[in-house]
């Protein structure tokens, strides 16, 4: 993102065109007004269950003493890893100059702040006093993983929503007086959002100059969030669990989830908006070479984390990864590692698959395994404490999630969803105005 | 072949009869209680009972023993009653497998009063009491005085009794030294019998914790309470090695209160919210600096 | 029957000289007399525990420190106001110039489960909830079996504590390690922490919850319990503040434990009160602690079950037990 903005673009006739296309799909649609009916009720059902659990408590769930972290925080991990790709894909590459990104970039940072925003939800809905959380910053011990993670989400999130603000308010000044198809709260919304926006040099200067302090800020911040997520895990003494290699093998896990969800949202977005123009089968044959990438990576950590202790056998260890290998969680282990990471690299080494249709169904199947493989990282260590499991009911001895627990876990799937929709629907999900640059630029250099 | 097998059936058989079976020395048998069983020797015996004997032999009368084995016995059983004075007396001092010994925990008399109050679910029982013991051979009110030689790195203590107007040294009778403990008695060196002189020198160990200062509470008691009745002293001496170790919570540690975090982890912590926030709250100004430019130029 | 409606009272001061059987009973018919229970309350503060003799009557019977049952005047009662505040201030601080240590035999322990019952019984927690449980333990196929009580370790760097985000659950300076439930959030990052498995949550309304309502919350004996928060063994350090061993050590019939305090190296026998000094015993019956390798230096130490009295019987499945 270059610092210096040329403003020609604004008088460059291509801009009408592309903010109309942009534009055309903002608004309350007959196809909006469904879906949020459909999630919108679905979530009450949830909200429902989750009254159950305030009323009764956690026995409403499957967890016990043995397994006392169960769904809810394998929704979390996952959430949180989810979450990342908005650091990935606008930050990173975009600071090492893949200008390919530029129209992904928005939605990424809807990803970022949609499963970061329920990500702290989720950590609340597993407490047995929620109502208590203000303890953790009346009471907050540093030396707690925690109280980091809170420190750390809160951060994330901030920078997430000031990353999708920012780079927000040019297009919002922009739709000014090409909005009529919208409602008027939406007009005045976008008007106080804008904050006077002008086009001017200055204010250019002033934005590119926030924007890449953000960018730079989140790199760190999001390392910390899933490296401080992965300890709450690491810095206990259990098999399974205590491994110095936790917080990378979370960062990398994190991309290949961020990056299914990014190219799934992909998708929808560009047949529902009819956006094709600027999703381009390019973007897609990059994201699944990203994909590739990220993937690759992952399974390096994986067949770190499981050879080592496989080839030693230590006692502990042994029983854990006997339970996933053969045991009790094979199935489920094997479809994960199997269908959530071998195969899609191996699918998408080939530029066939790398097609948006074929890109979304292995998204899918990677971001389903890629939940699965959160709860396969929490559920089986706590199966095996080092002391055995004796005189307890036989509900206490086997973590069996119960309907509950699945519904509200569900919910907040159907948050991040709606909150999702929400900022797709009723703001421009492609950059308005750096695609107008680049549009822009390109003519420029052309007629040269 | 099939008759040493049957040998060792009967061996191992007969093992377990003696095995059960608790014998007691005539001597100690014939003991008797020094004093008369009366209704408020039976009292203090019920209350010792509860507390020492009930958890595991139950209520007298009811068979509502623990579960061991063998089972405790209960206390008005034929089994129970059948001992006399004497052998309950040895049992409750000597102990045996399970059955724990109170040689240190109770006194004589004490032990006397738990038979007392056993002896109350037994109609036909009648009391032999013991007969005064040989007048002169033993004084009554002894006073003990202790004290600690530092030089031999002993604790000597010196036994009289008030004949008349006389104070006169308790030669020959068995004391025993405690020190005392948060929780109970602690047994120091054996128990020994004064001199001619009415003198006990007892080997105190030279590590045994005291307080601050090397105060150590000792208790000393006379162990034969039929010749002499409850004797026992008591004094604060500096025998002990002098311990005051910090509280445990004194060093900063990971999980200490928040006010005893580790320095660098209270530094680490600061400095990452502090720059992080602080570039938050410089771009949030950079909107407002966004905000005022624009107002500007509309003007 | 009338008697058991006696023993059915909460009577938790009379623990250590063991009325463990009608402990038993206790559970067992707390659904006839939970009423009774409940209105005899469980205000226990002090060693001092009443019950109701019948109801109505002007007089209650009290169980006093030294053990002796006598009648008080119900209205004496009244007067009694335990300030939580001080509750708080001296549960958190511990007992000053101590550090509280046990030593557990297991030659001697043959499962009698009655410390867990006493404890149980105390703390008011339901059949399977563990402050402290006796585990079959077998090292590999052809070492012995034995029988494990396995209480909190109250470690010197305890794991649990270092993760707790509210510092509701802490160590004290005479070494315990308790929870507070009034400020625990309950997010279990403690039982994950823990590699004993020592802790326990309350992920239902705790067994005497109605009967608790209004008694002062005592963080030396965590009661009454709280839904949503974590609860475990505490060395039951209201009784220890009274100098008396803690329940479990009190109500073992066979003298497994001993309980002590290690700045005056000594321990005491809950069976048979004979006090010994700690170093001694250690080193004679090659004391050892409980998974030294994870460095979170427990203070309970086992002596192995070696020359043990009786045969080894598990007659207890402990798996289908409960």
């Amino acid at each position: 993102m270059a610092s210096e903005v040329n403003t020609d673009f604004l008088q460059d006739k291509k801009l009408d065109s592309i903010a109309a296309d942009i534009l055309r799909p903002v608004g309350i649609t007959q196809g909006f007004v469904v879906w949020m009916g459909f999630l919108g009720i679905s979530l009450m059902g949830c909200i429902y269950a989750y009254s159950i659990q305030w009323d009764k408590g956690l026995i409403v769930t499957g967890l016990r003493d043995y397994t006392s972290w169960g769904m809810y925080i394998a929704n979390f991990v996952f959430f949180v890893a989810t979450s990342l790709v908005g650091m990935l894909i606008s930050s990173i590459l975009g600071l090492i100059g893949f200008k390919w990104v530029k129209p992904i970039a928005r939605i990424a940072e809807i990803i970022a702040v949609a499963f970061a925003a329920v990500a702290g939800l989720v950590i609340i809905i597993d407490m047995g006093h929620p109502e208590r959380l203000g303890n953790v910053f009346l009471y907050g011990r540093i030396q707690s993983p925690i109280v980091w993670d809170v420190t750390v989400v809160i951060t994330y999130l901030t920078i997430s929503i000031l990353l999708y603000f920012l780079p927000l308010i040019p297009d919002l000044a922009i739709s000014k007086g090409r909005m009529n198809h919208t409602p008027k709260w939406l007009q005045n919304l976008y008007e106080v959002m804008s904050v006077k926006w002008q086009h001017t040099p200055e204010q250019y200067r002033l934005l590119m100059k926030a924007i890449r302090i953000l960018l730079i800020l989140i790199i760190p911040t999001a390392f910390a969030i899933h490296t401080v997520t992965s300890w709450l895990f690491a810095v206990t003494l259990r098999p399974g669990w205590d491994s110095t290699i936790f917080g990378p093998y979370f960062l990398t896990g994190a991309f290949v989830a961020g990056s299914a969800a990014v190219v799934i949202v992909m998708y929808f977005v560009r047949s529902n908006y009819k956006l094709d123009k600027y999703l381009t089968n390019h973007h897609f044959d990059m994201m699944g070479k990203l994909l590739v990438l990220v993937s690759i990576v992952y399974l390096y950590f994986n067949i770190n984390e499981y050879l080592v202790p496989a080839y030693k056998m230590k006692t502990a260890e042994a029983i854990h990864l006997h339970d996933l290998f053969v045991g009790e969680y094979a199935v489920m282990f094997w479809s994960v590692q199997l269908l959530g990471l071998v195969l899609p690299i191996i699918l998408l080494l080939f530029s066939f698959f790398r097609k948006p249709f074929s890109m979304l169904i292995i998204s899918i199947v990677v971001l389903v395994a890629a939940w699965f493989k959160r709860f396969l990282i929490v559920v089986p260590t706590q199966d095996h404490p080092f002391l055995p499991k004796q005189y307890v009911p036989q509900a206490w001895m086997v973590y069996q999630p119960t309907v509950i627990e699945t519904a509200i876990t569900v919910g907040t799937l159907l948050l991040v969803l709606i909150i999702i929709t929400i900022l797709v629907k009723f703001f421009p999900v492609i950059p308005i105005w750096e695609m107008a640059e680049e549009q822009h630029e390109l003519d420029h250099k052309s007629q040269k | 072949m099939k008759r040493y097998f049957i040998l060792l059936i009967i061996v191992r058989f007969s093992l377990q009869l003696s095995a059960q079976e608790w014998v007691v020395a005539p001597a100690d048998a014939a003991l008797k209680s020094p004093f008369a069983f009366t209704d408020s020797t039976r009292k203090a015996g019920e209350a010792i009972y509860v507390a020492n004997c009930k958890s595991c032999h139950g209520d007298p009368g009811k068979n509502n023993a623990i579960q061991l084995v063998p089972i405790p016995p209960d206390a008005a059983s034929v089994k129970m009653q059948a001992n006399t004075d004497g052998a309950m007396h040895y049992k409750l001092i000597q102990g045996r497998g399970p059955m724990p010994s109170f040689k240190n925990t109770l006194s004589s008399t004490d032990l006397w009063r738990v038979i007392s109050f056993m002896r109350g679910y037994n109609p036909k029982y009648v009391q032999e009491v013991a007969l005064p013991t040989i007048a002169g051979a033993a004084a009554q009110n002894v006073s003990i005085k202790l004290d600690w030689n530092k030089a031999s790195g002993q604790v000597e203590a010196s036994l009289t009794s008030l004949k008349g107007q006389v104070s006169q040294p308790v030669a020959g009778a068995e004391v025993k030294l405690f020190a005392k403990r948060y929780f109970g008695n602690l047994p120091v060196d054996e128990a020994r019998k004064s001199d001619a002189a009415g003198k006990v020198a007892f080997n105190f160990p030279k590590d045994l914790p005291g307080d601050s200062i090397g105060n150590v509470q000792l208790i000393v008691k006379l162990t034969d309470e039929v010749a002499y009745g409850e004797a026992s002293a008591e004094a604060t001496l500096a025998v002990g090695v002098p311990t005051n170790r910090p509280a445990l919570t004194a060093p900063r540690a990971m999980w200490g209160v928040l006010a005893k975090a580790p320095i660098w982890l209270i530094f680490a912590y600061l400095l990452a919210v502090l720059t992080a926030w602080g570039f938050i709250a410089y771009v949030i100004s950079q909107i407002k600096a966004i905000y005022r430019a624009g107002s500007k130029e509309q003007l | 029957m009338s008697q058991n409606s006696k023993d059915a009272s909460p009577d938790h001061g009379n623990l250590e000289h063991g009325s463990t059987n009608s402990r038993r009973d206790f559970f067992k018919n707390f659904g006839l007399f939970g009423a009774v229970a409940a209105a005899g309350g469980a205000a226990i503060y002090s060693g001092y525990n009443y019950e109701e003799t019948k109801p109505g009557a002007n007089f209650v019977r009290v169980l006093t420190a030294d053990n002796r049952i006598i009648e008080v005047p119900k209205e004496g009662f009244k007067d009694i106001k335990v300030d939580l505040n001080q509750l708080q201030k001296q549960g958190r601080e511990g007992l000053k110039g101590h550090r509280f240590v046990m030593v557990i035999d297991l030659a001697k322990c043959r499962n009698a489960r009655k410390c867990i019952t006493a404890c149980q019984g105390a703390h008011h927690l339901r059949p399977h909830e563990y402050h402290i449980n006796t585990l079959v333990m077998q090292e590999s196929e052809h070492t012995a079996p034995y029988f494990m009580p396995k209480p909190c370790q109250h470690c010197d760097n305890p794991p649990c504590v270092a993760v707790c985000p509210v510092d509701a659950t802490f160590k004290r300076q005479d070494g315990i390690v308790l929870i507070d439930n009034e400020r625990c959030i309950g997010c279990r990052f403690c039982i994950a922490a823990c590699p004993y498995s020592a802790r326990l949550f309350h992920w239902e309304e705790p067994l005497m919850a109605e009967a608790d309502k209004g008694t002062p919350y005592n963080v030396e004996l965590n009661v009454p319990q709280r839904k949503g928060t974590i609860s475990k063994c505490l060395f039951s350090s209201d009784r220890l503040r009274e100098g008396k061993l803690p329940y479990c050590v009190s109500a073992c019939p066979n003298g497994v434990y001993y309980f002590g305090d290690e700045n005056q190296d000594s321990v005491t026998n809950g069976t048979t009160k004979e006090t010994f000094r700690l170093s001694e015993l250690l080193k004679v019956n090659a004391g050892y602690q409980l998974m030294p390798e994870l460095g979170t230096k427990p203070r309970v130490y086992y002596l192995p079950a070696k020359n043990r009295l009786f045969e080894f019987k598990d007659d207890k499945d402990p798996v289908k037990s409960i």
